[in-house]
């Protein structure tokens, strides 16, 4: 009795005693944190982020917890976290599109402050338009940059060659090659082929392709003239000659593509591309590094990247008109041709949540500048599987990565020039930023262009769909405040 | 006894072969017409299998059908499936299995008990007090959404009820009988899912059971009820009720005679109906979508995951969908005699 | 509603109490009736009445996002008015145009039917004051639904989700019914082998509604899917499904009856083979043939077990969301968009009124359904068997 009661004793000490011994302290100023990360189901993003969490655990002590959601879910995954207080996650990486429903409720944190004290982060290498634009809302730094999105478009060389044709510098351009190519065998294999493929599926990437052809004829005099309402009375540019003429071409287009096309997502005119079903398509980054795979791709160096076909007329936002390109319509145009590279989507970002606590915001914070920096930055571009396309400068300087990636140093010069033409663009294309942009795009533009495809409707009632659907919801959520915040969307202040 | 016994098995029991054997010609168009159809069911089963071997270019540029024939199989989709996403093939997959089963159990134990007692007890419930109970739950969740704290508020709710019960009761003495209460649960089962997902969601949430596997439990349970009551309200029907009689006199209570008399005695129908709330739950994709984010994903999610940016990404899914059906199949083979039996309920003549 | 039916030789069902000797019940038995039932009450009480009234009040409601958080100011009927006389109105009724004379008479037929369907109950006089009346609402709101179904299938008329999904559900059932039932008439007949069919046939119901979808895209498609070649030889290489309307939900049926004729099968399968013996032989002695034994004696047998099969269905497949959102998401245009996808992409779009509103507008047309089915279908042929 004596001696059970003695060691009952003892443990009691011992486990009191607990909490106050010695903890054997792990290296790095962030040890016992743990950071939550939330974003899609990958690879793509995701990959890189749990490949380089542990490293940075070695640095800092912190533990990077990367946690992933389908895709489609991942915009209502975020909000509802941080819209309800359950606040699980700490860190997002998003699409900056979706910034605007995240930051006028205050969810995201300001890391304007943290960025400007931040030297190895080398913010100035990004490019201007993802610094300025992409990363940035109502003047405050909200998001680091991780991957460049814009669209570009992407043609076979050796089918271009063979027929004795330029790379698209228009959208005529573009439609004339597609007719040439339309229909003959591009692959070897004994079937006939397609001049141009693109995402046209229904509620799947079409309503950014649509625009990459649009906002050529909306926006020639730079980023902050906006393409997708007049900046001063919130007006839809949908209801003009301007955007006739690009629905008109973007319809065209499917003449010269697959009889499905319809029902082509992104992953369909990739596959199609990369197989060698395609001699033309329209897409993000992600084409150049697809084509070096030997698990996906038959056309190995045989890929040309350009910048977005342009127009030779504008739209005259007072008459409503197309007008010529001169150098008063057309300030930024190269060789009398207005180039609007697209940046669709945004590029993935990582935001910080508003609601965790101190420590974690700084762990958080120095995650992400740490995935961001060109040591790490520049290295995962050139790797397929992390799905990071270009988005500093100094990434599309050096081709010798991209050779060792397995590009030709030929294909490598011609997909980083391209990429180097639309990034140092001054007249880059915002996505619409403003808050539930979701409807504007995704229910009423999409449903639109779709109807349209389809036959059910024609270019003037498609115009007119998206012009009232727009109204709509510009008048339901206050007209004043969805011009203010596309103002501020456009605007750069420091 | 043992006579008793064998007079009070259900009918279906007693299974019939049909007396007609089929013409020579009846016999090759019969065979002709299920072969077809057995074709028609086994060949996407077999694209399925295939796919899961196949490079992306092969699955992209064409369709190619037979390994080692038309292509050289390639086990990089498994191996990506099963090693290099180890933990995040294992957890929906663990998901998947505790939520089907534990919320099947759950929805059996609740459905057959609800679905005897319909059968035995007399419920006369008046219409008073359904609108007291609605009055009183309405109350609660306003009192929660305003911000009371929601233990104190249930808790003053059910008072509120179990005393005012009998007076409303009175107030408004219009009855309902059995029929009419297995009607409203049976008719449960109409609800669009997509209609009260996002009140559950907020309900969850308040109660900090978001992405667990409780909610999803709780959730599914609640939501095969309804099939449960309905199936087993019907087999137990068949049940001649002189054996319970004879028990009760004998001085059995009600849970003697429902555990150990009449549950023996549906054994088909509750493997069957098992099985059905079982491939229903570990099917379901919808509740799972809105309920889970991480850490309670379930298989259904991982494979419409793998639809991302990049497009679908068909040699993972197949990989995906092949674990998910191997359990089930193999359940359904080993019981198939149960679920045909069971599930015919209600209308056996003769 | 369920009526009790009284069943030969295995004495009478149905709920009468267990009598204590002595005693009409011991608290021990009052609180085993409560016990059995209350925890299935409360658990449906709590999941289902309770986030019914919560949606019913979302769908009266917008959603906005405020500084600080989120807002969700009444909105009264605004998001039902959008759906049937608004702007959402094409997408959910769809396009209605004025009738052809061939769809005239098609609404003519179908209206006569209405109207001798309640002087019929005027006549009758058995099932009283609430009987009659429910029988006119049923036949207001029928003719109601059938009339804008036949503007929307008239030549220049479009569906919209709610005619799409009413046509999936009875094209569906009625192909998954007479398909199950002859599969399983051929299954029930002693062939050898017939285990193997039973069990293979079995498989489709098993596998996840998601993954059939993306089975079924794979398969349709033009360029990659296993039938291309065939496509190619037919000459349809540069016709794709996907353009079509009528294409695409062919598509989206075809898809939903692979996967759940089993169901029908296997129940309709069960039925026939517990047919008893003694009946088959009397017809067979009788000189009925083939044909003539299943049409005028299995068949009128199993008719009951039918309708309860067909009701099973029927309520199941009004939520068809996994294989239109998934081959084609919803398209081409709005062609192939089920309720519960319109709700769902409403609700990924944040418009949480809209999509509730949609939820419930599938609710009262299942409800509207099922009860219909029930009361003049179901309950006739229990009550003949």
């Amino acid at each position: 009795m004596r001696r059970s009661l003695g060691i009952f004793l003892a443990l009691l000490i011992a486990a009191a005693l607990l909490p106050v011994l010695p903890v054997t302290a792990a290296p790095g100023q962030f040890a016992g944190v743990t950071v939550n990360v939330l974003t899609f189901t990958g690879p793509q993003i995701a990959e890189p982020l749990q490949r380089r969490g542990p490293a940075f655990g070695r640095l800092t002590g912190a533990k990077i917890n990367v946690v992933t959601v389908p895709f489609s879910d991942l915009y209502q995954k975020i909000l509802t976290d941080m819209a309800t207080g359950t606040n699980s996650f700490h860190v997002f990486v998003f699409a900056p599109q979706w910034m605007a429903d995240y930051v006028t409720p205050g969810y995201l944190e300001d890391l304007t402050p943290r960025v400007n004290a931040d030297t190895a982060l080398q913010w100035n290498d990004i490019g201007t338009f993802f610094r300025d634009f992409s990363a940035t809302y109502g003047g405050r730094i909200y998001t680091i940059p991780l991957d460049g999105d814009f669209q570009m478009v992407y043609y076979r060389t050796d089918v271009l060659q063979r027929q004795g044709l330029q790379p698209p510098r228009t959208w005529e351009d573009y439609l004339r090659i597609a007719a040439a190519t339309h229909k003959k065998d591009l692959n070897g294999d004994g079937r006939a082929d397609f001049g141009s493929c693109i995402a046209k599926k229904r509620n799947a990437q079409s309503y950014w392709m649509v625009w990459s052809v649009a906002g050529n004829f909306l926006q020639a005099k730079g980023t902050s003239e906006g393409s997708f309402f007049d900046v001063d009375s919130m007006k839809p540019l949908v209801n003009n000659d301007a955007f006739a003429e690009a629905l008109r071409i973007y319809v065209e287009t499917g003449k010269y593509g697959p009889p499905d096309e319809l029902n082509w997502d992104v992953g369909d005119s990739r596959g199609g591309f990369t197989s060698g079903r395609c001699a033309l398509t329209l897409d993000w980054g992600d084409i150049g590094t697809l084509a070096i795979d030997p698990k996906t791709s038959k056309v190995k160096n045989k890929v040309g990247a350009v910048i977005i076909p342009g127009t030779r007329r504008v739209l005259d936002r007072k008459t409503g008109k197309l007008v010529a390109c001169s150098s008063s319509t057309c300030p930024h145009a190269v060789g009398g041709i207005n180039h609007s590279p697209f940046a669709a989507f945004g590029g993935w970002s990582g935001g910080i949540n508003k609601a965790a606590p101190a420590k974690v915001k700084e762990a958080a914070y120095a995650f992400l500048s740490y995935m961001s920096q060109p040591a790490q930055a520049n290295a995962d571009v050139t790797i397929g599987i992390t799905g990071f396309n270009p988005y500093r400068v100094s990434q599309f300087r050096n081709t010798a990565l991209w050779v060792k990636a397995g590009m030709s140093q030929a294909a490598a010069r011609n997909y980083l020039g391209a990429i180097e033409a639309s990034l140092r663009s001054p007249n880059m294309v915002l996505d619409l930023r403003i808050p539930q942009n979701q409807r504007y795009e995704q229910v009423v533009l999409d449903t639109a262009i779709a109807k349209l495809l389809a036959k059910e409707i024609n270019i003037q009632q498609a115009m007119k769909e998206i012009f009232d659907g727009w109204e709509a919801i510009t008048n339901e959520l206050g007209r004043d405040k969805q011009l203010a915040a596309y103002r501020a969307t456009l605007g750069v202040k420091r | 006894m043992a006579q008793a016994f064998a007079a009070t098995r259900p009918r279906a029991a007693r299974r019939l072969r049909s007396p007609y054997s089929p013409s020579p010609s009846g016999a090759v168009l019969s065979y002709a017409v299920l072969g077809f159809w057995a074709i028609v069911v086994l060949f996407p089963i077999f694209w399925i299998f295939v796919t899961s071997f196949k490079l992306p270019i092969h699955v992209l540029d064409g369709p190619v059908y037979l390994p080692f024939i038309d292509f050289q199989p390639s086990g990089h989709a498994w191996r990506y499936i099963f090693v290099d996403l180890r933990n995040d093939t294992l957890r929906p997959f663990i998901n998947t299995v505790v939520v089907a089963l534990t919320s099947s159990v759950l929805a059996l134990a609740l459905g057959t008990a609800a679905a005897y007692g319909l059968l035995r007890f007399p419920y006369r419930p008046r219409l008073g007090a359904i609108l007291l109970l609605l009055g009183a739950a309405g109350l609660a969740a306003v009192a929660v959404a305003a911000g009371v704290p929601w233990v104190p508020a249930v808790l003053a709710a059910a008072i509120l009820f179990l005393v005012l019960r009998r007076w409303a009761g009175q107030r408004i003495g219009r009855s309902f009988g059995n029929d009419d209460i297995a009607f409203w649960m049976i008719s449960q089962r109409i609800l669009p899912p997509v209609a009260v997902v996002i009140p559950i969601y907020v309900m969850f949430q308040r109660l900090h059971l978001l992405d667990t596997q409780l909610a999803l439990i709780i959730t599914y349970m609640t939501v095969n009820l309804p099939i449960v009551v309905w199936l087993m309200r019907d087999y137990f029907r068949q049940i001649s009720i002189e054996l319970e009689e004879s028990a009760a006199i004998d001085g059995a209570s009600p849970f003697r005679i429902f555990l150990s008399i009449v549950l023996p005695l549906s054994t088909p129908g509750l493997v069957a109906t098992f099985l059905l709330v079982l491939v229903f739950s570990w099917n379901e994709y919808l509740l799972a979508l809105f309920l889970t984010s991480a850490n309670a994903q379930t298989l259904p999610l991982s494979i419409a995951a793998q639809n991302a940016t990049r497009g679908p990404q068909w040699w993972y899914m197949s990989v995906l969908i092949l674990i998910m059906i191997t359990p089930v199949i193999a359940m359904a083979i080993a019981l198939e005699r149960y679920i045909a039996r069971g599930l015919l309920v209600g209308a056996i003549k003769g | 509603m369920l009526k009790v039916r009284a069943r030969s030789g295995a004495g009478p069902v149905g709920p009468v109490p267990l009598l204590r000797v002595g005693g009409a019940g011991t608290w021990m038995e009052r609180q085993a009736r409560s016990l059995f039932l209350m925890p299935a009450v409360a658990m449906l009480v709590a999941l289902s009445i309770f986030p019914l009234c919560v949606s019913l009040y979302l769908s009266l409601t917008r959603l906005q996002f405020v500084p600080g958080g989120f807002r969700l100011p009444f909105v009264g009927l605004a998001n039902y008015r959008k759906l049937i006389f608004g702007i959402e109105r094409v997408h959910f009724l769809g396009v209605l145009a004025a009738l052809s004379p061939l769809f005239w008479l098609l609404f003519a037929v179908v209206a006569t039917g209405l109207l001798v369907f309640v002087i019929r109950s005027l006549r009758a006089p058995e099932s009283g004051a609430r009987g009659l009346a429910g029988r006119v609402f049923f036949a207001a709101v029928a003719g109601l639904l059938v009339w804008l179904l036949l503007r929307a299938l008239t030549p220049g008329g479009r569906p919209g989700s709610l005619f799409v999904t009413l046509i999936y559900v009875i094209v569906g059932i009625a192909v998954q019914y007479w398909l199950g039932l002859a599969l399983a008439f051929l299954a029930s007949q002693d062939l050898a082998g017939r285990r193997f069919f039973r069990v293979v046939f079995l498989l489709p119901m098993m596998i996840t509604p998601v993954g059939i979808a993306y089975t079924f895209r794979i398969l349709f498609d033009l360029g990659k899917g296993p039938f291309a070649p065939l496509w190619q030889a037919l000459g349809l290489a540069e016709v794709s499904w996907v353009n079509f309307p009528w294409g695409a939900r062919a598509a989206v049926m075809i898809g939903d009856i692979w996967q759940w004729t089993p169901f029908m099968f296997i129940v309709l399968l069960a039925a026939l083979e517990s047919l008893p013996a003694e009946l088959l032989e009397a017809a067979q002695v009788d000189g009925a043939s083939r044909w003539q034994m299943f049409w005028k004696v299995m068949w009128p047998q199993i008719l009951p077990v039918s309708s309860t099969v067909i009701l099973i269905r029927l309520i199941e497949a009004f939520k068809i969301i996994d294989l239109p959102n998934v081959l084609t998401n919803g398209g081409p245009g709005t062609a192939t968009e089920s309720l519960t996808l319109h709700a769902f992409m409403a609700w990924r779009t944040l418009d949480i009124g809209g999509s509730a509103a949609v939820a419930y507008m599938l609710m009262f047309l299942v409800t509207f359904s099922a009860t219909a089915y029930i009361s003049f279908v179901h309950r006739r042929v229990a009550e003949a068997a």
